[in-house]
């Protein structure tokens, strides 16, 4: 069914508010961004009154030739991938679980999700982190790790945070997946069945091309948020840990621009998080059209 | 392709209307002095707090009596993120408070933000100042002209427990070899305790180490200054912090996020048998488990008999450019930094007062004054007069050289040159 | 090995199979809720229990003097209110905003349709942190610094996106037959969207409020840099904060904080679960 063609203002009218918030709250903003990455702005011009001075492409120079942007480039999509295959995998296994299960498992299951779910950023990172500490923690506790300090690794210290992220994200992937098998039509998997199929074979063949739209659109989501993963690293790590070993794109720009006052170096790296998401949705745009879903 | 030719149709489009560059506020003075109405305070919270807010509310209920019609409302901020604060204030000068306290070595790089108020005419109107010792006065003046009120000196030296020592046999050490040894032994003997508690975020634990050995943060000539982290002499004293962070003292794992405070609050819960902490520090460590159970010592120098040179730390207390109740606001600083409020805070929290007169009467009640006199009197150190100090501070550059060289992702040489380096460009930046 | 016959209907699974799956469904679950236990039992347990390096999954001497410590902060009451006062703001703003939104996209066609439908994509991609810094200027401008507004504004624009290209699938699910047969009982087209439409779409709304309630209820960054002298106007997020100082962290103070801050959320989602289940599964079914 297709919308049928109607006066053209009252789409626009419709529309009007969310435009209205989105160009003064978002656009705006953005744009000013991008107008920041390119002029030298420190708090000597924020609040000095000296007088900005256009720079060119001087900031992205500056941030290109450092090391350190490179290196948390790469810990970035390195960590961010790490998240969104561990919670795209533990999501879809439970979901699967979920179907298998008669009701109280599945509430239990399901019940300790939300709650997970629930948790507010701030609050989970905090816990986690109590979980895990040297000294009062049970975790050491239980494997007999005496006072291992899991924020000192680089490695530990990203694993610790990797932990957090997947149990607050998978139940979204978890509850969507799983609300997904649900609608898919008994008779489809009672055919697959009588074939004779394997498990295996079953949610490959069947299942999953059957959700693979419900799939695109959980990974191109948690693509989104853990690449932005900003709370769990900031409070769990304590800024961006031991010499900033645990630094990814958006803290750094928060640290760049907030602490060091170089306004225009955390802009030109804002900028260049939104060029590399933008890139990962024209991928998917393309996915979708060669599918050829209509939007 | 059809999409993204439609996208980069419309960044187009958004990439001619650039007309205006990009907003700054100009910080100028409020030309208002309002006599009555709210004025708002921000001061540093310390690790015990309790006694600071007790001598400030009596100061500030005695000016509210004094002042009909004025309201005072003091917030304590933390000191680990007053950077974004502070900025923040200046960029709204609506939110911002009319009086603050700020560390000495933010002065420079406050005063060329546009946020702090000259109150030269005043400061040399009221009398006590005549008994501000130089050091203090020179932490609040830039350029010749005054930005506020001397609050505190601190100055740190080496605490260390008294009952360990006895028990192990051990002498107070005389030179900073000696204190490596001394910690190790503590630690081999008590593994339950670090031996010296240091912090690899704690700057000005670690800078006399660096001074003792004949190196300096940054050179100045002429009001430029270029960086001399990397020097032989500042590497030697980086290598000597360094060590010790090593299992047989205080472990990486455990010291090397570690800031100030938590060293001080270690020592003061019985965790280390020595700790670099300030006459501030006193009133924590007298709260803690340790009480009666530790003496101060001078941190000693290279050579027998030395003492480190200490960085002079201290806070002031000024009045925001911002303000619009002018007067009122000069006036509550003068209380707040007031020989009278001195002598209390002292009581209070072991601040070591910014006037001679008041220090000396201090000294002769209290003893355990002495070994931070004698430190200030060895001569101290202080940070570049840059302000360009207040960005390389914010941006963690010397906790940050210290943590490459403690987790061993760089060795001296090469985390003092990026260290270097980094600092330059911040000089070069900022003049 | 062989599969089920209905994946919904479970007489088939085999016994063992099912055993193992009930029982390690049970044994994740115990592990995901592990930590939100273990928040609520130190918020409970009393001082000496919490720093302890032998610590007990249980306590026998439950205290509340955590919480106490918690409520006695200044004005927590105030910051809790706070706290709700901008999710809810949020929530019911943004729903109205994307509901509109969302229906304009589906149920029309017009030039520029799909331009929108990819910029509210992008939109999501957005950083909101590095956003910060120009969204600080520009409350400064409207003057909304150290008020709530500074909350409120940003977050219905961030949440506006997500539930916009969420509601879709719902609009988009009410039959085009529904809308005709409105029109030929001589119903307006607002009469259309307020008491035929809307009602239909409510469990998607609920489901997409999720989103932005949450989003609005974590804030911490907004309200760290746009609230920066008036303490009246602080969050909940701010206030666990205090908690926590680096250097000597109060435990039982942050778990205890913690638990306030998470019963409202635990709340609502228990409240809109069966939505949630079935929204998510009608925005995705499309």
């Amino acid at each position: 069914m297709s919308p049928r063609t109607k006066p053209s203002w009252t789409p626009w009218l419709y529309l009007a508010p969310a435009l209205v918030v989105l160009g003064g709250l978002l656009a705006y903003p953005i744009y000013q961004l991008g107008l920041i990455s390119f002029f030298q702005y420190t708090q000597a011009q924020v609040s000095g009154g000296e007088p900005t001075s256009f720079q060119g492409l001087g900031n992205y120079a500056e941030l290109f030739g450092d090391d350190q942007f490179w290196q948390v480039l790469g810990a970035t999509v390195v960590f961010a991938a790490a998240c969104v295959v561990s919670t795209l995998a533990v999501g879809c296994a439970l979901a699967v679980l979920l179907t298998r299960v008669r009701a109280v498992p599945r509430l239990a299951l399901m019940l300790a999700a939300l709650g997970a779910w629930a948790t507010p950023a701030i609050t989970g990172s905090t816990v986690w982190l109590f979980l895990f500490d040297p000294d009062f923690g049970p975790v050491n506790r239980v494997l007999g790790l005496g006072d291992h300090s899991w924020t000192y690794g680089r490695f530990s210290a990203f694993f610790l945070v990797l932990l957090e992220v997947v149990w607050c994200s998978f139940p979204f992937v978890m509850v969507t997946v799983y609300a997904g098998i649900r609608a898919v039509p008994a008779e489809v998997l009672e055919a697959a069945e009588l074939d004779g199929a394997s498990q295996w074979r079953v949610w490959r063949s069947v299942l999953a091309p059957m959700l693979r739209p419900i799939l695109v659109v959980v990974t191109i989501q948690s693509v989104i948020w853990d690449f932005k993963v900003f709370t769990q690293i900031y409070v769990m790590t304590n800024g961006g840990g031991i010499a900033g070993q645990n630094l990814v794109l958006n803290v750094y720009a928060y640290q760049k621009a907030f602490a060091s006052s170089q306004y225009s170096l955390g802009s030109a790296i804002g900028v260049v998080m939104l060029l590399i998401l933008l890139a990962v949705t024209l991928g998917y745009l393309r996915l979708l059209r060669r599918q050829g879903e209509e939007l | 392709m059809k999409l993204p030719s439609r996208l980069a149709a419309l960044l187009a489009a958004a990439a001619v209307i650039t007309a205006c560059a990009p907003q700054t506020s100009s910080n100028s003075s409020s030309d208002k002095d309002e006599k009555t109405g709210t004025l708002r305070v921000w001061l540093f919270q310390e690790v015990g707090n309790k006694p600071k807010e007790k001598v400030v509310d009596s100061v500030v209920t005695a000016f509210e009596k004094d002042h009909e019609g004025t309201k005072v409302d003091i917030e304590y901020i933390p000191i680990e993120t007053r950077a974004q604060r502070v900025k923040a204030a200046f960029n709204d000068p609506k939110s911002a408070p009319d009086v603050m306290e700020y560390g000495n070595t933010d002065t420079a790089g406050y005063v060329k933000d546009g946020g702090l108020l000259d109150v030269t005419k005043e400061f040399g109107a009221w009398s006590e100042t005549k008994d501000t010792d130089p050091t203090a006065r020179q932490s609040v003046t830039v350029d010749g002209k005054i930005y506020g009120a001397p609050f505190y000196v601190g100055v740190r030296a080496l605490y260390y427990r008294t009952d360990v020592f006895e028990e192990l046999g051990l002498e107070v050490p005389k030179t900073m070899d000696e204190l490596a040894a001394t910690a190790r032994k503590i630690r081999a003997a008590e593994p339950e305790l670090y031996g010296l508690v240091v912090g690899g975020a704690y700057t000005y634990g670690a800078m006399p180490f660096v001074w003792a050995n004949g190196g300096e943060i940054a050179e100045g000539k002429g009001g430029s200054y270029a960086s001399a982290i990397d020097s032989a002499a500042a590497q030697k004293g980086i290598k000597a912090y360094t060590s010790l962070f090593s299992d047989d003292n205080c472990p990486a794992a455990k010291c090397a996020g570690m800031g100030g405070n938590d060293t001080v609050t270690a020592f003061a819960a019985g965790k280390a048998g020595m700790a670099i902490g300030g006459d501030f520090s006193h009133t924590a460590v007298e709260a803690g488990k340790v009480k009666g159970k530790y003496a101060v010592v001078p941190l000693p120098g290279v050579r027998a008999g030395s003492v480190a040179p200490a960085f002079a730390g201290g806070n002031n207390i000024g009045v925001l450019k911002s303000t619009s109740h002018r007067t009122l606001a000069v006036e509550l600083m003068e209380q707040l930094t007031s020989k009278k409020t001195q002598a209390s805070m002292f009581e209070a929290m072991g601040f070591l007062p910014t006037f001679s007169d008041v220090r000396q009467q201090v000294a002769a009640k209290e003893p355990y004054v002495e070994p931070f006199a004698q430190t200030l009197s060895a001569g101290t150190k202080f940070v570049p007069a840059s302000p360009a100090w207040a960005q390389i501070d914010s941006s963690l550059v010397l906790p940050t050289m210290f943590q490459e060289v403690i987790s061993g992702k760089k060795d001296v040489a090469a985390a003092s040159a990026d260290a270097a380096k980094k600092m330059n460009d911040a000089f070069a930046s900022m003049g | 090995m062989r599969f089920v016959r209905s994946v919904t209907s479970l007489s088939f699974v085999r016994r063992p199979w099912r055993l193992l799956a009930e029982t390690s469904a049970l044994l994740i679950a115990v592990v995901v809720a592990f930590p939100l236990y273990w928040m609520v039992l130190s918020a409970f347990k009393p001082a000496g229990e919490i720093e302890s390096s032998e610590p007990r999954p249980w306590t026998l001497a439950p205290s509340l003097d955590s919480f106490r410590r918690v409520f006695e902060q200044n004005e927590f009451g105030r910051y809790f209110l706070n706290s709700l006062v901008v999710a809810c703001t949020v929530v019911i703003v943004s729903a109205l905003i994307a509901f509109l939104a969302a229906t304009a996209v589906t149920r029309f066609r017009f030039r520029l349709r799909t331009t929108l439908l990819i910029m509210f994509l992008v939109a999501q991609m957005v950083p909101v942190e590095a956003l910060t810094i120009p969204l600080f200027f520009l409350m400064r401008d409207f003057g909304q610094l150290n008020t709530l507004g500074s909350l409120i504004l940003p977050h219905i624009a961030f949440s506006l996106p997500f539930a916009i290209w969420m509601l879709r699938g719902f609009v988009k699910a009410v039959p085009e037959a529904l809308e005709e047969a409105a029109y030929i009982d001589g119903a307006s087209r607002s009469r259309f969207l307020w008491q035929i439409l809307f009602p239909l779409v409510f469990p998607g709304l609920v489901a997409t409020s999720v989103f932005s309630f949450i989003s609005a209820w974590n804030d911490f960054l907004f309200a760290k840099s746009f609230i920066i002298s008036d303490t009246s106007q602080s969050t909940l997020p701010m206030a666990l904060l205090v908690f926590y100082k680096p250097d000597e962290p109060d435990w039982g103070g942050v778990m205890a904080a913690s638990t306030v801050m998470t019963i409202p959320v635990l709340v609502f989602f228990v409240l809109v679960q069966r939505r949630l289940v079935s929204g998510l599964g009608g925005a995705v079914k499309d």
